[in-house]
């Protein structure tokens, strides 16, 4: 029973999705074109890595505000390291700025580990400390296209076909590749291993999880690394898709990107959350995004549409929740 | 000196807490004393204090109960731009000169604590986590800032509210008396009131709150009313000083005021915590970031500072906490 009910959130989801862009599409037939889909992959592919990683640590009931300035530690220093040394080889860029966002992301689970203290508190001073420890002690210059390695601007341009619109060639980014492998990975650690089902019980219940022998503390060490991993990754494909490398840019999107995990149906006291699910959410977003000035609104209204969207899929999925858990006499609070 | 020891031993963190802020004034004494007691300073840091000193009253509310408000500088700046577009005759329906303040000032408390209400209903009456919850109020409310300005500042307001920000009572400024006067009668209702004590103990165990005949829902819809009420404050005290309001002013005091909230003794998991605390710790708060400001730093080094400083801070009372435990036991 209540498969099916997080199944039919995910299907009004998409049925909002379609009747949205029809309405666009009426209003503008422009929108209708192959190259409107490619558009919106290409935008939000950034997004759909860290929503990834997100949604296991949310899932695992924690949170974490920090990705974004990991994401932007991770591949400035590879960047900068890459110009300076003079390489030019992509899987040094991915390797080195995994490893760093990695590594920030252990930082992290111990951090919150060892303090038993709301990891937003925690996350969100991480945030700043890596943030200013990166613009403090590796730099704070902005990289044009010139200098930055070719392999990057190959890669940010690469489609994986491409085929005649109207008046040009439009084709799908390459960024799919690494989103679609993470994102297999991800089921597959998720529903197939131990692990995964250690995260889903962690978050849960931590007492429960802990008594049928799972390791939270383990299991938290994995969830917030592999996060810092995707982060990584996910800063190297930022970079070659915008081909220019500032240190002030991503750090400040986070939220966006966690309200984009809500919208998909992510429990926020973890323990139910879907790949899919927090898929359909990120592309909702950037559809907004892209298409209100198609119906003829400023892009200053994106903001009160997505809030609005927010506010209510938290007050019917939270509302859900409550009524199921007071036929059960569970009082949360 | 045994009265000291005492005091030390009842509250540990409040004796840190001072003892840092005297080593704050001493070193900014020692190394830019020349700039930064003078009169002219200390009385910025006077205007400077109330605006923060109300955002931080309302995220502390939020933590005592367990909870946190991530909407109050949206709130601020929405009610903020509401105000504006009264002051500016946009919305004044005919009013003019003390009239039209007046009806300002009415509509930003009322939007103030309807963005406070709503806060309120939805986590009471849905049972949403208060973060989940005010992260959606918080793009809601930009969103409405953002869809009435298109993200520039609404300036051009009447001249005579800006008084409010410039006017001094015995030589101290009127916004800091209101900042003083809202401190005390805050920390009065905690302290003394039943009210007070139903809310430490609904933050500090809420299913035991329930069970002890305290209206939960009635209880977390008066904290968030209260919250957005002190942001809404703040978002006055801003354009009065401002003269303008915009989408996106003081983002960063959101870790700012996390910061004076754990300094200060709250404990983010609700129940635990004193406003004298918090009044303390907002002072060493601005003396951190007067004496950053004549030393000039860039916002990143102050980006770092402030990071590490939540991080070592929650270390430090993890530590101080551990050794209290070790030594009731012994």
């Amino acid at each position: 029973m209540k498969i099916k009910i997080r199944d039919r959130y995910r299907a009004i989801l998409l049925i909002i999705m379609v009747f949205y862009s029809l309405f666009v599409g009426l209003i503008n037939p422009a929108f209708f074109s192959i190259e409107t889909v490619f558009d919106l992959i290409r935008t939000s592919s950034t997004s759909l890595m860290v929503v990834i990683g997100l949604l296991l640590v949310m899932i695992s009931g924690g949170i974490d505000v920090s990705f974004m300035a990991v994401a932007l530690f991770g591949s400035y220093t590879t960047i900068k390291i890459m110009i300076a040394a003079g390489i030019d080889s992509l899987a040094f860029a991915f390797g080195l700025s995994m490893l760093i966002g990695g590594f920030l992301g252990l930082i992290n689970a111990l951090l919150i580990n060892w303090l038993k203290l709301p990891p937003f508190i925690i996350t969100l001073g991480t945030q700043s400390l890596f943030h200013g420890i990166m613009t403090t002690f590796i730099g704070d210059k902005s990289f044009g296209a010139g200098v930055l390695p070719s392999c990057l601007n190959k890669f940010g341009q690469a489609v994986l076909f491409s085929f005649q619109s109207d008046n040009s060639r439009v084709g799908l980014t390459a960024s799919v590749v690494p989103i679609l492998i993470v994102a297999a990975v991800t089921w597959f650690i998720l529903y197939k291993t131990m692990i995964g089902r250690g995260i889903v019980a962690l978050g849960n219940s931590e007492e429960a999880a802990r008594r049928i022998g799972f390791n939270p503390s383990r299991i938290r060490l994995f969830v917030y690394t592999y996060t810092g991993l995707l982060s990584g990754i996910m800063g190297i494909i930022y970079v070659a898709q915008v081909n220019a490398l500032y240190p002030n840019k991503l750090v400040g999107d986070e939220l966006m990107v966690v309200a984009a995990a809500v919208i998909g149906g992510t429990k926020i006291t973890g323990g139910q959350g879907k790949i899919s699910g927090a898929i359909l959410g990120v592309l909702i977003i950037y559809l907004l995004n892209s298409t209100l000035i198609l119906i003829g609104l400023s892009s200053s209204w994106n903001d009160l549409f997505v809030g609005a969207i927010l506010v209510v899929s938290i007050a019917v999925s939270s509302y859900q929740e409550r009524v199921k858990n007071r036929k059960n006499l569970i009082f949360t609070e | 000196m045994n009265k000291i020891r005492k005091l030390a031993a009842g509250d540990i963190n409040f004796a840190i807490l001072i003892a840092l802020t005297l080593l704050a004034i001493v070193l900014s004494g020692v190394f830019i004393g020349d700039k930064m007691f003078t009169v002219a300073n200390i009385q910025a840091m006077a205007y400077q204090i109330p605006e923060f000193g109300f955002l931080c009253l309302a995220m502390m509310l939020s933590n005592l109960i367990g909870g946190i408000d991530l909407s109050i500088i949206a709130a601020a700046n929405t009610i903020a731009i509401f105000t504006a577009n009264v002051l500016n005759g946009r919305w004044a329906f005919g009013t003019d000169g003390a009239a039209r303040i007046i009806l300002a000032i009415c509509v930003a408390l009322l939007a103030s604590i309807l963005f406070g209400l709503f806060n309120g209903l939805l986590i009471s009456r849905t049972s949403a986590p208060s973060l989940i919850a005010t992260l959606g109020t918080m793009t809601l409310y930009r969103g409405i800032g953002m869809a009435l300005t298109g993200g520039s500042s609404v300036g051009d307001i009447v001249p005579g509210f800006s008084y409010l920000g410039k006017a001094k009572l015995l030589g101290i400024p009127f916004i800091f008396w209101i900042f003083i006067i809202a401190t005390g009668l805050l920390g009065l209702v905690l302290s003394k009131t039943t009210y007070g004590r139903a809310l430490y103990l609904y933050g500090g165990n809420p299913v035991a709150a329930r069970f002890s005949a305290i209206n939960n829902e009635r209880m977390c819809r008066s904290v968030f009313l209260l919250t957005g009420l002190f942001a809404g404050i703040a978002g006055i005290i801003i354009l009065s000083r401002v003269n303008s309001a915009k989408v996106g002013y003081g983002d960063t005091y959101l870790l700012q005021t996390m910061i004076v909230c754990v300094i200060g003794g709250i404990h983010p998991n609700g129940g635990k915590g004193t406003v004298k605390g918090v009044l303390v710790a907002i002072i060493f708060m601005q003396l951190l970031s007067s004496a950053f400001t004549i030393m000039t730093l860039s916002p990143y080094t102050k980006k770092l500072i402030y990071g590490a400083m939540l991080i070592l801070v929650l270390g430090m009372n993890y530590f101080i906490n551990k050794l209290i435990q070790k030594y009731k036991t012994r």
